[in-house]
């Protein structure tokens, strides 16, 4: 009896999948023009869009993202940014995502790239430090294709650049922000890797506290990850337990900012505002990457592709502070507003501008100079009143 | 005979009508089984017969698919052994349940129920009550420094102790010498006597004649016959268990004059891996064409000194003399390709021996493939010799690539034994070799014996049957606790002098001096 | 009341129906889930699969999925072979590139590809291989559960690899970006049809695992081994060199996946270079019940579902949950079809608490 019914079964099941294998013949090409958003919309799109696809002035761009795109950070904020071109473009490109892409598999990161270029992309954003490697080597494998690759430096003559933004201006303001709103003068920080990137943002958020607040220390942590709630809401514990009474990331998860919220301490995100902590949200160095997209395919979308090394700030409206939230004390409020035009208009060089000494005590950057580009890009020591350690070679 | 004319009943329980499949396997077919108040019941059936289902429908382990129960004249439904406890019947395992760091008190009032325990009064109750039916027991004594027929006492008491009035002892005489054999039967006839009734499962049928009242007989999951014993004899219980008339005498023919010395074992001492002393200063000599029979107690060396000559567990200290050579530290196989050969049937038979997912080729292989030359198996030569072997031994199986677990008992122990024969051994150790056969496999396994004795070859003998062995061997070597209690010649002793040998008494202290029987 | 038993073996036939019939509840129970997240499942299958097989290049991508998996699965299934619970992949990959790397980076720059990519082969083989004996030794020597050994052996391998990225071999080139230098261009493993041949390494070590396993004097010792080892001592076999050649084969073969997937696609070793290899070859192994032929096409399949899920996600802009979550049922469908082509349920009529004794 029982085997009887195993065998209805079985049949029924094997009939479904010819169906099912039949179906797949026709719908191969059919895709979303308007791929970001985020939804059930985009099955109804897939007929009718069949028309705008195939008549080829169509620009296909393709983005990896290395987390889910609605992480609530570093991704969405990319995400966020390619919904904001795809308004502003409307119909003239066509984006396909692929997200949770992990930029230290190349493997995984090379399928997907080739994935892309084989639904017709011809422009490709990767987003992570991680993925530079394998999209240079799909650059020299797809010479047809552009590439644009978020915070790394390999660049070639003809279809590949890079393109990051100058956050450590926002998070300079941060640091001001910081520096006057806590009162045992221990600010913390967790930071995903002992890396120039996240370097160069303890090393502004801490001249920018210090520029208000002379007697501040930064106590900095390491978590090894990008995305880990566990591991960094434990991080952030540590810090917190020793005495810091306003903490600041740069991971790209919020749970520093909820362990702050329930240690009764402040908290300074990133990448997007978080309102999941009323209690401790004082603001974040924030990403607005739809004025970089809607830059670059606009240039593509008018055959002005350039390669270049995109560092946008304050300024062209790459990233920005978050507006300061009620917990902010208004002495914060007006130091900010007391630098801010200067800040926009120099950027990081207004940040790294001498003299700026390291935890030694020796002068790195001499009254009067600016660290150079290539100086921040690979900076790796810490400036004085930062409490923590470079893992050195 | 319905519960509703005749409410007190002349039986203790009545199984009607009783059947119970397995898949497609009938264990139980429209079984009757009726046992009276106050007898002791035979309850007689080769292996696979019917017998374990039956009795595991009389504790409620298992339901029947149909027929009933009736216990006392009332018809019963027992949905689990809690049902069938609170209805008087105790069960009796051959696989002792004690609980070992309590006391043999404990163990039984444990089975009595109630949160609290009184030691004192319970350790009293139990002392009175034993001695009520001739058991002798000390109720405080640890369960781990039991001996093992004090266990099966204390499993006894534990069911008598809750007011079980039917018990089903389920071989309860293998693990005992012929002493507390002895000792139990006075017991089971005083219960007998105080009106409870006994089912007394049992292989030996002398112990059947013996003690038992009336017998049923089970074959092929049906009751063949029920009968008073004085009615019928050995041979014709046989012939109703198998099926047909059997000869009961083993054939044993005279070892020739001049045989050599094959083994001989000089004071060989060895233990367990847990340091325990397992084979004490033995020694022992075995000629070519002869077979040298080993009783004893389950556990008393005879596994450790087979794998001490198979090179398997080593040696603490003595010498293993094979052909002149000393191998002891030897690896197994360097002995294997000596000609020593060994077949050890463990109880659950693939234990050692067998791999039971391969088939039968590649079983025979175990033991061949070695002397093949090169990186590859050759399989052919082997499967050749598979079939020779299959229908030598009439071995039933599909093909010689039916897996060898999916075989029944007595093939697969044939498989192992026509693999060791097929050697060609100088030596062949068997243990247990007729261990779970029914009657007609043994004795196919007593004749491939005896043939190999004929072509010269020295055979130890490990035996668990005190009948075969006195009929099969030429001389038998009696251990205890790891120590060779004696060695007799097998065509005058007797059974008395092999069980007080098994239970520790020496040769010598039996015959009041050193009088060795001496090698042929 | 049920009751779990085991089933007797079915006919082959059986068994194929039961697994494919098991594979497709899976696609109809994500084809269920995919529907109340409101995508097509039809739309959603169709991507799938002509995503992963549709074009040579999906084609190429699953392969190259593929070959890491089956290499990895192939080398693992001889422990399995042996009742040795190799959970130790991961390590065992990671070791196989640490060494094919050290090779590679200290090796002279004029060395010819073939002799730099033989070298490599023979330190990745040697770094699984030595990942995997640790354990073994203690296992034969110590009875050490290797289970929890090899895991442990995981954390260790990640460990050296975190260091070697951020601290020991970081490359200096790098502007303080934590990595480990690339291997040699022309360690680089050559491409035939798109696809590196590390394809064919995998072929080659799937009739290679099948003959030593089926044809071979050792393959018969291990499968003794692992059935019963007191059998195999009983007939003559060298329980410990035997368990221990085997686990060296397992751990190397599994160290050879980490070098080929590192010389064949990723160039560059770092700490998530296994891309959980290492679990889901455990996943492959059984599933193929150990049968070498039949491993080299399970992790193809599984590829493919992999391959397929990114495809769905650019296509049908489905998120990469939801893709995770077909992977999911899938798999675990046919998981659980082998338990239901060992086990079969029983209804009974009450619970049934003490069952001593087994029937006659």
């Amino acid at each position: 009896m029982k085997k009887v019914l195993a065998l209805v079964l079985t049949t029924v099941m094997l009939a479904g999948s010819m169906i099912l294998a039949g179906g797949c013949s026709g719908t191969d090409t059919k895709a979303t023009t308007e791929g970001t958003t985020t939804g059930g919309a985009e099955t109804t799109a897939a007929g009718g869009a069949e028309t705008t696809a195939a008549s080829g002035d169509v620009l296909k761009v393709g983005i990896l993202y290395i987390s889910p795109k609605d992480d609530g950070g570093y991704s969405q904020a990319h995400a966020e940014g390619m919904a904001e071109a795809v308004a502003a473009l409307g119909d003239k490109i066509q984006v396909f995502e692929l997200e949770n892409i992990d930029d230290t598999d190349a493997q995984a990161t090379s399928a997907a790239i080739d994935n892309l270029v084989n639904e017709g992309c011809t422009l490709i954003f990767t987003t992570s430090y991680g993925y530079m490697e394998p999209t240079a080597a799909a650059a020299e494998k797809y010479p047809d294709v552009k590439f644009c690759h978020c915070s790394g430096y390999t660049r070639n003559d003809t279809n590949l650049d890079t393109y990051f933004g100058q956050i450590e201006s926002a998070r300079y303001l941060a640091g001001i922000v910081a520096g006057l709103t806590t009162k045992t003068n221990k600010l913390g920080y967790v930071a995903a890797f002992p890396i120039p990137e996240c370097i160069r943002g303890i090393n502004a958020y801490t001249l920018g506290a210090k520029s208000v607040n002379p007697d501040v220390t930064v106590s900095v942590v390491w978590t090894n990850t990008w995305f880990d709630m566990d591991a960094e809401k434990a991080a952030a514990e540590s810090l917190l337990a020793t005495g810091v009474d306003v903490m600041a990331q740069h991971q790209d998860s919020p749970a520093a900012i909820t362990a702050a919220e329930s240690a009764g301490a402040y908290a300074i995100g990133y990448d997007l505002t978080y309102a999941g902590a009323p209690k401790a949200y004082l603001t974040a160095p924030l990403w607005n990457w739809g004025t970089y997209y809607t830059y670059k395919i606009q240039q593509v979308l008018d055959g002005q592709w350039k390669v270049e090394n995109y560092w946008g700030g304050m300024k062209e409206g790459v990233v920005k502070l978050d507006t300061l939230s009620s917990l902010v004390p208004d002495a914060a409020k007006t130091a900010v507003e007391a630098v801010q035009k200067d800040v926009t208009e120099q950027g990081n060089a207004y940040v790294f501008k001498g003299p700026i000494k390291d935890q030694t005590g020796a002068v790195k950057v001499k009254e009067g100079e600016s660290l150079s580009y290539d100086d921040q890009m690979s900076m790796m020591w810490f400036v004085d009143g930062v409490i923590g350690e470079i893992p050195t070679t | 005979m319905s519960e509703t004319t005749t409410p007190v009943s002349e039986f203790a329980f009545s199984m009607k009508g009783i059947s119970k499949t397995f898949g497609s396997v009938a264990a139980n077919e429209e079984i009757d089984f009726e046992v009276r108040k106050g007898e002791i019941h035979a309850l007689l059936g080769e292996n696979g017969s019917g017998k374990s289902t039956l009795m595991n429908i009389l504790s409620g382990i298992y339901q029947p698919d149909s027929g009933t129960v009736f216990v006392g004249g009332e018809r019963k439904v027992f949905h689990s052994p809690k049902d069938s406890i609170q209805c008087g019947i105790g069960m009796v395992y051959q696989h002792f349940m004690l609980a070992e760091p309590l006391t043999a008190a404990e163990n039984i009032s444990v089975s009595t129920g109630g949160f609290f325990v009184h030691h004192k009064k319970e350790s009293a109750a139990i002392r009175a009550f034993s001695e009520k039916y001739g058991m002798e027991i000390d109720p405080d004594k640890l369960t781990n420094q039991l001996s093992v027929s004090e266990k099966q006492t204390v499993e006894i008491l534990k069911v008598l102790y809750r007011g079980a009035r039917i018990l089903v002892l389920d071989e309860p005489t293998a693990v005992l010498t012929p002493q507390e054999i002895r000792a139990l039967f006075r017991v089971l006839r005083k219960m007998r006597d105080g009106g409870c009734s006994i089912v007394f499962i049992s292989h030996k049928l002398n112990e059947v004649m013996e003690l038992c009242d009336r017998v049923t007989v089970l074959r092929k999951g049906r009751s063949i016959e029920t009968c008073d014993i004085k009615d019928i004899d050995a041979y014709e219980l046989v012939e109703k268990m198998v099926g047909r008339k059997v000869d009961l005498s083993i054939n044993r023919p005279i070892p020739k004059e001049d045989c050599k010395e094959c083994l001989r074992i000089e004071s060989l001492s060895l233990r367990d891996p847990d340091g325990y002393v397992k084979v004490n200063a033995a020694s022992f000599t075995l000629n070519h064409g002869e077979i040298l029979g080993v009783a004893g107690l389950a556990g008393s060396g005879q596994k450790e000194l087979c794998e001490a000559i198979a090179g398997i567990a080593p040696v603490e200290s003595g010498r293993i003399i094979f052909e002149g050579n000393d191998i002891a530290g030897k690896s197994p196989r360097e002995i294997i390709r000596m000609g020593v050969s060994m077949s050890f049937i463990p109880e659950d038979r693939l234990g050692m021996g067998l791999v039971a997912s391969m088939d039968i080729t590649e079983n025979i292989l175990l033991k061949d493939y070695s002397f093949q030359p090169g990186v590859f198996l050759k399989t052919a030569p082997v499967r050749e010799k598979a079939e020779r072997i299959v229908k030598e031994l009439e071995i039933s199986t599909p093909g010689v690539h039916h897996p060898v677990r999916k075989l029944s008992g007595g093939n697969i122990q044939k498989v192992i034994l026509g693999r060791e024969i097929h050697l060609s051994p100088k030596l062949l150790i068997t243990a247990y070799a007729v261990r779970g056969l029914d009657i007609n496999s043994s004795y196919t396994i007593y004749n491939l014996l005896n043939e190999q004795k004929m072509k010269d070859v020295a055979i130890l003998y490990i035996g668990e049957d005190l009948d075969v062995l006195l009929e099969l061997c030429d001389r038998i070597m009696v251990l205890c606790a790891g120590e060779v209690t004696g060695i007799v010649d097998a065509r005058s002793t007797t059974k008395e002098e092999i069980g007080q040998m098994m239970s520790g008494t020496r040769y010598e202290e039996l015959k009041g001096g050193v009088d060795y029987v001496s090698n042929h | 009341m049920f009751q779990i038993t085991k089933r007797d073996e079915l006919p082959t036939w059986q068994g194929v129906l039961i697994r494919i019939g098991s594979i497709l509840a899976g696609v109809l129970l994500a084809s269920f889930i995919i529907a109340i997240l409101g995508f097509d499942p039809v739309k959603t299958f169709a991507a799938l699969i002509g995503g992963s097989f549709g074009s040579s290049s999906a084609l190429i991508n699953t392969v190259t999925i593929a070959i890491p998996l089956a290499i990895t699965a192939l080398g693992l299934a001889i422990a399995f072979r042996m009742k040795f619970w190799n959970i130790g992949g991961e390590g065992q990959i990671i070791m196989g590139c640490v060494f094919a790397t050290f090779v590679s980076h200290n090796m002279p720059a004029s060395t010819p590809g073939v002799v730099l990519i033989l070298l490599m082969g023979v330190a990745g083989f040697l770094g699984g291989a030595i990942w995997a004996l640790i354990p073994g030794l203690f296992r034969v020597y110590l009875r050490t559960n290797e289970t929890l050994f090899t895991l442990m052996m995981n954390y260790i391998a990640l460990c050296i690899v975190q260091y070697l990225h951020f601290v020991l071999w970081r490359d200096p080139a790098a502007k303080g970006f934590p990595k480990i230098k690339a291997i040699q261009e022309q360690a680089h493993l050559p491409m035939l049809f798109g696809v590196h041949i590390g394809f064919i390494v995998a072929i080659v070590l799937g009739v290679l695992v099948f003959l030593l396993i089926r044809k071979t004097k050792l393959g018969f010792e291990i499968r003794v081994v692992g059935e019963s080892a007191p059998t195999a001592n009983y007939a003559g076999i060298n329980v410990r060199q035997v368990m221990l050649t085997g686990v060296i084969l397992s751990g190397g073969i599994v160290g050879l996946a980490g070098m080929v997937k590192l010389a064949g696609a990723v160039y560059t070793l770092s700490p998530s270079i296994t891309g959980n290899a290492g679990f889901t070859a455990i996943v492959i192994a059984w599933l193929s019940n150990l049968s070498a032929p039949i491993m080299l096409v399970v992790s193809v399949l599984i590829a493919a579902l992999e391959q397929g899920s990114q495809v769905i996600q650019i296509k049908l802009n489905v998120p990469s949950a939801v893709a995770a979550v077909i992977q999911g049922l899938i798999l675990m469908s046919a998981l659980g079809g082998e338990f239901f082509l060992r086990y079969r349920i029983v209804r009974r009529k009450r619970e049934q608490s003490k069952s001593q004794k087994g029937d006659a």
